[in-house]
């Protein structure tokens, strides 16, 4: 079953154009065709009823005399006045047969009129009239059954021109249609590409340009302050973002300085221990505010590529290395598949940052003593590194969503902190390195991939 | 003894920096107020000039900048300071020698003015 929202308006403007159209034609078609047949039986019944009157008039002799012939030679004329007539019968006031002209051969059943002096029954007019003598009396009856060839002709013919002028009119209906709502949703598919493309790269100053009064010109300009406004606000939380997080380097850095002196200063315990876990939590804050100045960066497009070019393994040793450091679980990320000695052309400290955040959440999200795998190949002059853990894996419906900012995977049994920007800021590098990220997920783990174009110079090791 | 000048309008900062590298054995002169610094710079007579980017009411590549243009400080090695990492990454273009990140770890710190001083 077609459903008919989901017919573009484009297609439903010239549906109900030529529908309408059609139907209109079809009603103003049949009208005409119903008043012709009927103005047509209304004339064929009052010249088959004058000639039956002429016969019963002319019969009144031929029955007074009992003379047959001449009512038959009577009845034979018939044949030059009006074709149509198959069969004529003139009975006497019994009902019997008197004489009898027939097309066909002799039938002495008749369609019975009743009271009536006329009847249609299928294709044939049945018509009778009285024959009644000088002395006013009734003598007998004329039969005539007239065969209306004529009408079946004329009513194929009529609803043959009514069928190819619907046929011409759904044409033109079609066309017409077609042009005018052209016109119509021209504009309004254009301001949905638009609108698609604000949304899809996040540039709400596009304006778009309509002088229309009608209804659509007034979506169009509701649109336009729409955009003029999200642009605002937008630019607004950007700023404020960018300043606020701006402003919270500067108290972190003297947090960060003096604990970092202090945990060289002090030996004992507990002390120590509480410089770590402070050394800790400053460095989760340090990160998240980075993550919120990349994300006023990514959206103001302040957000620049130093392109180099490097070794792509070096720095997933390095990052591994980095990581590893760091990791107080019992957590072994491993190297494996292809090691491609490939030269990349990227901004480096950003693929890092992509690769951290990927192993950091790979780390989080495994289970204790679990390894990571990661690994690079290379495909259709594509790298692709792979980063693989065996957690709890990430719900169907969530795949997409996890690229977007502020979203964080729910269903998980541990808190895990942040703000759900680490896989927004890393798609958003891999795309300006005209790459890819993408996550296949099972109940056994997940595996993230990144790829990124690469410059052929691949000494296979 | 290596003299280094720092140059920043946050004191916490000052105070931070000047710490610690009195404790690695350099000599430390602080100010707040960018406008002192060609005078800090005559009586201090620094190997190196620690230069905080976003001063209240100037630039530190424009301080930076001119620096580099007058006779009597162009050889005095600049370091920018920032918290905008964006801004500090043109140290280029000013003619300071190289960057520091706020927020920055004390190793970051030493290795850098170790090396440029």
């Amino acid at each position: 079953m077609i459903n008919l929202r989901n017919i573009s308006i484009q297609n439903k403007l010239v549906l109900i154009q030529v529908l309408t159209s059609v139907f209109v034609l079809a009603i103003f078609f049949t009208g005409f065709i119903m008043i012709d047949i009927k103005d047509y039986k209304e004339r064929k019944v009052k010249s088959i009823q004058s000639i039956a009157k002429v016969l019963a008039a002319n019969n009144v002799s031929t029955i007074q005399f009992q003379d047959n012939e001449a009512a038959k030679d009577i009845l034979s004329e018939l044949q030059n006045v009006a074709p149509d007539i198959v069969r004529a019968v003139i009975t006497d006031t019994d009902g019997n047969t008197f004489a009898q002209f027939s097309k066909t051969k002799a039938d002495s059943s008749w369609f019975d009129l009743g009271n009536k002096t006329f009847a249609f029954e299928g294709r044939h007019l049945y018509v009778t009239n009285p024959i009644v003598n000088a002395e006013n009396e009734l003598a007998g009856h004329v039969y005539i059954d007239c065969e209306l060839s004529e009408l079946e002709d004329m009513k194929s013919k009529k609803f043959g021109i009514a069928g190819i002028s619907l046929v011409v009119a759904l044409g033109c209906g079609f066309l017409i249609a077609f042009i005018i709502q052209t016109y119509v949703s021209k504009r309004l598919l254009f301001l949905v590409e638009k609108m698609k493309e604000a949304s899809e790269t996040n540039n709400y100053r596009l304006v778009i340009k309509d002088d229309g009064k009608d209804e659509i010109g007034i979506l169009i300009k509701v649109y336009n302050d729409l955009m003029y406004q999200v642009n605002e606000s937008q630019q607004r939380k950007d700023e404020f973002i960018g300043i606020a997080s701006h402003e919270l380097k500067t108290p972190l850095t003297s947090i960060k300085g003096y604990i970092e002196l202090l945990n060289e200063m002090e030996t004992r315990q507990p002390q120590q221990i509480f410089i770590q876990k402070t050394k800790e939590s400053t460095a989760k804050l340090e990160h998240l505010i980075a993550d919120l100045l990349d994300v006023s960066r990514i959206n103001s497009g302040q957000l620049q590529l130093n392109i180099e070019e490097f070794k792509m393994d070096e720095l997933i040793d390095e990052s591994i290395d980095s990581i590893s450091a760091g990791i107080r679980t019992d957590h072994t990320i491993i190297r494996n598949g292809t090691f491609n000695d490939l030269t990349v052309k990227g901004d480096r400290q950003r693929i890092e940052q992509v690769l951290i955040n990927l192993l950091s959440n790979a780390v989080k999200y495994s289970p204790p003593r679990s390894d990571i795998f990661v690994s690079s190949t290379i495909k259709d002059e594509q790298l692709i590194v792979e980063i693989k853990d065996f957690g709890n894996g990430i719900p169907e419906e969530d795949k997409e969503k996890i690229f977007e900012r502020f979203y964080r995977a729910r269903n998980t049994s541990v808190h895990i902190s942040g703000f759900g920007l680490g896989l927004y800021i890393c798609s958003d590098i891999i795309k300006r390195h005209n790459g890819k990220i993408w996550v296949e997920s099972g109940a056994k783990g997940s595996s993230f991939f990144f790829s990124l174009p690469t410059i052929k110079k691949s000494i296979p090791i | 003894m290596k003299r280094i000048l720092v140059v920043d309008d946050d004191t916490d900062i000052l105070n931070l920096v000047k710490t610690i590298l009195a404790l690695n054995s350099y000599a430390v002169e602080t100010i707040a107020d960018w406008k002192q610094l060609n005078n800090a710079i005559e009586s201090f007579r620094p190997h190196l000039i620690l230069l905080d980017i976003s001063l209240s009411g100037a630039s530190g590549l424009d301080l930076c900048d001119e620096l580099k243009k007058a006779e009597n400080t162009m050889h005095i090695p600049v370091v920018l300071f920032s918290a905008n990492v964006e801004m500090a990454k043109r140290v280029s273009e000013c003619g300071a020698v190289d960057y520091i990140a706020k927020p920055f770890s004390i190793k970051d710190l030493l290795v850098i003015i170790e090396k440029n001083s």
